[in-house]
């Protein structure tokens, strides 16, 4: 009852938080300098056909009715139409956003079994060798720009070795079902979650190094428990509310990460869209874009803070 | 809890054996070819579309009243041939064309073409009071219906159209696109869907269907197996178009095997690309890099320092070394595949002591400072920033040291609106048709700032002059000596020049034959095969 009662609550704070992002993002793509006009109409039209549209769009209103205008057609799920395509933002964005959960999805599955298991390897003895091992290694992981990695993942696995697919979700031709799927996922996924892998090692092995020098694991040690009960029953379930929270992070850091990872290998998400988006200057489309990805990045920090609390041990 | 396992296992493999399934029968049963663009697709309404890459697909999907012939290839500026018309008579005074009309020719929904479907058209092109007209329709395509007086139904298969004056172009003109098109939608798949329906249901004539699109993903046309002209149907079932906008994804996607056809691979991976066993297909195209100079700057207002400038770049040597061989050298504001073009043409000799001499006389013995404002390009442009950096070099060596600043192409179109910024002195970018429609919207008086592109305010009423002369022109050789003349008198002024023109560059695996590329930013695909 507590835990409804608690995930409720949060829930009635995340409205403001969503508001806010409303506001920002609409102000955001104002400041994007350019005309929209222009961008629709291109450099052949003249000055009247441009005016004629920008009243025609109201784009020559003032920002608080332009606000207004949009944010009621959100509240009642009208995110805008494409300016490039003349299709509706949000039946475009649909697709694009189960794809980018997907890669997002593989990507925090690699990142919580590896984080977890490098911070445990590590964290349960301090300056072990495997302990330095994990540190150079997370290291190495948080240091390499994803552009880079994903570029040099795709020579090796996907070109060199021909382990891997290169580009896409399916092979377009001929599309293979669940395993072409997964067989595509693999190397988008792990380049996304490199980064976020070393963060959520590093942050749970100090707190397991922690727990580890805590009364009660001594307690437990002197009463002559065997050390794999310790680590595993004692010392991981007390790491558990700070993995949780560092991992449940990491969502939104992963979805704004494979905006990247979208553009190497061409995964036909929400970050290829922006991207393409930005390029052919589609603000109702950019609009969409970042909005979607500000409200997963809330309700991502949503579902972890619940989760942090049921984990707790030491709640109520 | 191995329940769950085991139904999730279940559920797994039935979905891969359905996936293997629907994977391969078809796959069997028709041939496919992907092809790897540069960028994603505008909207699918002709009327609408933007960019060269966009015409690309809806030129198959969508037909006019002629056709630009490029089912040859080759060098020579593609023929104009019939198309939705069979035949047509231009007036007395070269301003009414009177088109008949191709029978028994149908829209991919089963209607019929004729003189009604072509005025719907025209009227949803040009008549604001229209039902179904497109609002961005006259803005994009100002360049073929510019000079349009009139249009009418003479009879079922018969349609004029009347222009206020006479334009040597005007058949040449009505096959372009990259800014809107002028080409014939199904009015009844227009009634039946809406203006904006159109999008996802494109219904033309043309010898591809449209299958399916997805957005920021790709396009797939299908073999139209009625097609009218029986020597134009397609020898390839379905065509997907996926859009590739990061060059070494499409470069890695052809070496593995993912695509079979790739557009612009950069200039430096064609050798280890051709060591990779892909096929190089290149042809010429009528793409140029321009160059403005801002007549209006404090120091590039003076004509020789312009002049020497023009003098300072060693074009050969750029095209061979920087381009890798993959582009031509150029001069002057025609380019290659458009009217008038003279590959002997020079508006100034590589003559770097010249140079030198040329900016002491203006005052700048010890040479000057000023900047370059460039833009990465877009669809067919690679590697703009290093041939920015090629000319720096050059220009370095004669005293115009130039600070480069680089603009995405939205923005650097936003700012050359709004005109060359002050300091800068020189900017480039791609241009160029197999028209000189686009020479209309850089040279004359009437689209400097805030219009575009005039952008380094050259102010030279002879140039309205000029280019309103070479459209009315009775003959494509007056038309040329009219051209001609406005380009030897912007080389005398320099108020624009040029460096190279580039090649269009396709990848292709091995297999791939008959993909035929002719001096234009977009190419046909009834021949292409994979064996």
């Amino acid at each position: 009852m507590q835990i409804l009662q608690f995930t409720f609550m949060r829930m009635l704070s995340a409205i403001p938080v969503l508001i806010g992002v409303t506001i920002i993002v609409f102000l955001a793509v104002q400041l994007v300098p350019g005309d929209i006009a222009l961008s629709i109409l291109g450099r052949m039209a003249s000055q009247e056909q441009l005016q004629a549209l920008r009243e025609q769009m109201g784009l020559d209103r003032s920002l608080v009715v332009q606000y207004g205008i949009w944010f009621t057609a959100l509240l009642q799920g009208d995110i805008g139409t494409s300016l490039s395509q003349q299709l509706p933002v949000a039946g475009i964005l649909g697709p694009k956003i189960v794809n980018s959960l997907i890669l997002m999805a593989g990507s925090l599955v690699i990142v919580l079994v590896f984080g977890f298991l490098l911070a445990v390897l590590s964290g349960a003895k301090f300056r072990s060798m495997t302990d330095r091992v994990v540190v150079v290694i997370t290291l190495v992981l948080a240091s390499l720009p994803a552009f880079w990695l994903g570029i040099i993942m795709l020579y090796f696995f996907g070109f060199k070795w021909k382990l891997f697919p290169i580009s896409g979700m399916y092979n377009v031709a001929s599309p293979g079902g669940f395993w072409d799927l997964i067989h595509h996922l693999i190397l988008p996924a792990a380049v996304t979650a490199a980064g976020s892998v070393a963060v959520v090692a590093r942050v749970t092995r100090s707190r397991m190094i922690d727990v580890m020098a805590q009364p009660y694991i001594l307690a437990g040690k002197a009463r002559g428990l065997k050390r794999s009960q310790l680590v595993l029953r004692h010392a991981v379930r007390n790491t558990l509310p700070t993995f949780a929270s560092i991992g449940g992070l990491q969502i939104g850091y992963l979805f704004g990460g494979v905006i990247f990872t979208e553009i190497i290998f061409n995964w036909p998400g929400i970050g290829l869209q922006v991207y393409d988006a930005i390029l052919q200057r589609d603000i109702p489309m950019i609009q969409g874009c970042v909005l979607v990805v500000a409200v997963v990045f809330v309700i991502g920090n949503l579902l972890s803070d619940i989760a942090v609390y049921a984990l707790d041990p030491k709640k109520g | 809890m191995s329940l769950l396992v085991k139904g999730l296992r279940r559920g797994i493999a039935s979905t891969a054996l359905l996936g293997l399934m629907a994977g391969f029968s078809p796959a069997l049963a028709e041939s496919t070819i992907v092809m790897g663009v540069e960028a994603d697709f505008s909207r699918m309404d002709p009327a609408a579309a933007r960019t060269w890459n966009t015409f690309k697909v809806i030129r198959h999907v969508y037909e006019t009243f002629v056709e630009e012939d490029l089912t040859k290839g080759g060098d020579a500026v593609p023929e104009i041939v019939p198309a939705l018309a069979e035949s047509w008579d231009i007036s007395e005074d070269r301003k009414t064309y009177t088109f008949h009309l191709r029978k028994g020719v149908k829209f991919h929904d089963g209607s019929d073409w004729n003189a009604d479907a072509a005025k719907f058209n025209l009227d949803r092109m040009t008549n604001p009071d229209f039902e179904y007209f497109v609002p961005a329709s006259p803005g994009l395509m100002g360049w073929v219906w510019g000079d349009l007086e009139s249009y009418a139904v003479v009879d079922p298969y018969t349609f004029t159209i009347t222009l206020t004056q006479p334009n040597a172009e005007f058949l040449r003109r009505l096959t372009a696109g990259g800014s809107g098109s002028p080409r014939m939608v199904s009015p009844t798949a227009v009634a039946t869907f809406g203006n904006d329906g159109i999008e996802q249901n494109p219904i033309g004539t043309g010898p591809f269907k449209f299958v399916e699109r997805v957005p920021g993903e790709r396009v797939t046309i299908a073999k139209n197996p009625d097609y009218w002209n029986p020597e134009r149907i397609p020898k390839t079932d379905r065509i997907i178009l996926r859009a590739m906008p990061e060059v070494s994804t499409r470069e890695l996607a052809i070496m593995s095997g993912e695509v079979d056809i790739i557009g612009t691979p950069s200039p430096d991976s064609i050798a280890m690309l051709e060591a990779q066993g892909l096929q190089l297909i290149t042809g010429p195209s009528p793409m140029i890099y321009v160059m403005w100079f801002n007549t209006k700057d404090g120091i590039f207002k003076d004509v020789r320092v312009r002049k020497a400038a023009c003098m300072a770049i060693n074009r050969e040597e750029m095209a061979l070394y920087q381009r890798m061989g993959y582009a031509q050298p150029t001069w002057g504001v025609l380019n290659p595949g458009g009217p008038g073009y003279d590959p002997e043409f020079r508006d100034c000799d590589y003559d770097p002591e010249g140079a030198k001499a040329l900016l002491a006389e203006a005052g700048y013995p010890d040479g000057l400072d000023t900047r370059m404002d460039w833009t990465f390009g877009g669809g067919a442009d690679v590697n703009t920033k290093g041939d920015a950096e090629w000319l720096q070099r050059d220009w370095a060596k004669v005293g115009i040291r130039a600070k480069i600043e680089m603009f995405d192409n939205n923005a650097f179109w936003d700012m050359m609106s709004a005109g060359m910024r002050d300091g800068t002195g020189i900017t480039s970018a791609s241009w160029g048709e197999s028209t000189f429609s686009w020479l209309d919207q850089v040279l004359p008086t009437t689209v400097m700032p805030p219009n575009c592109c005039n952008s380094g305010y050259y102010d030279n009423p002879e140039m309205d002059r000029l280019l309103s002369e070479a459209r009315a022109a009775g003959s494509e050789e007056e038309m040329v000596v009219k051209l001609q003349e406005a380009r030897d008198i912007v080389a005398e002024d320099m108020a624009f020049s040029s460096y190279f023109a580039t090649n269009s560059v396709y990848v292709a695996v091995p297999g791939i034959k008959d993909f035929r590329l002719a001096p234009q930013h977009w190419f046909d695909l009834t021949s292409i095969v994979k064996e």
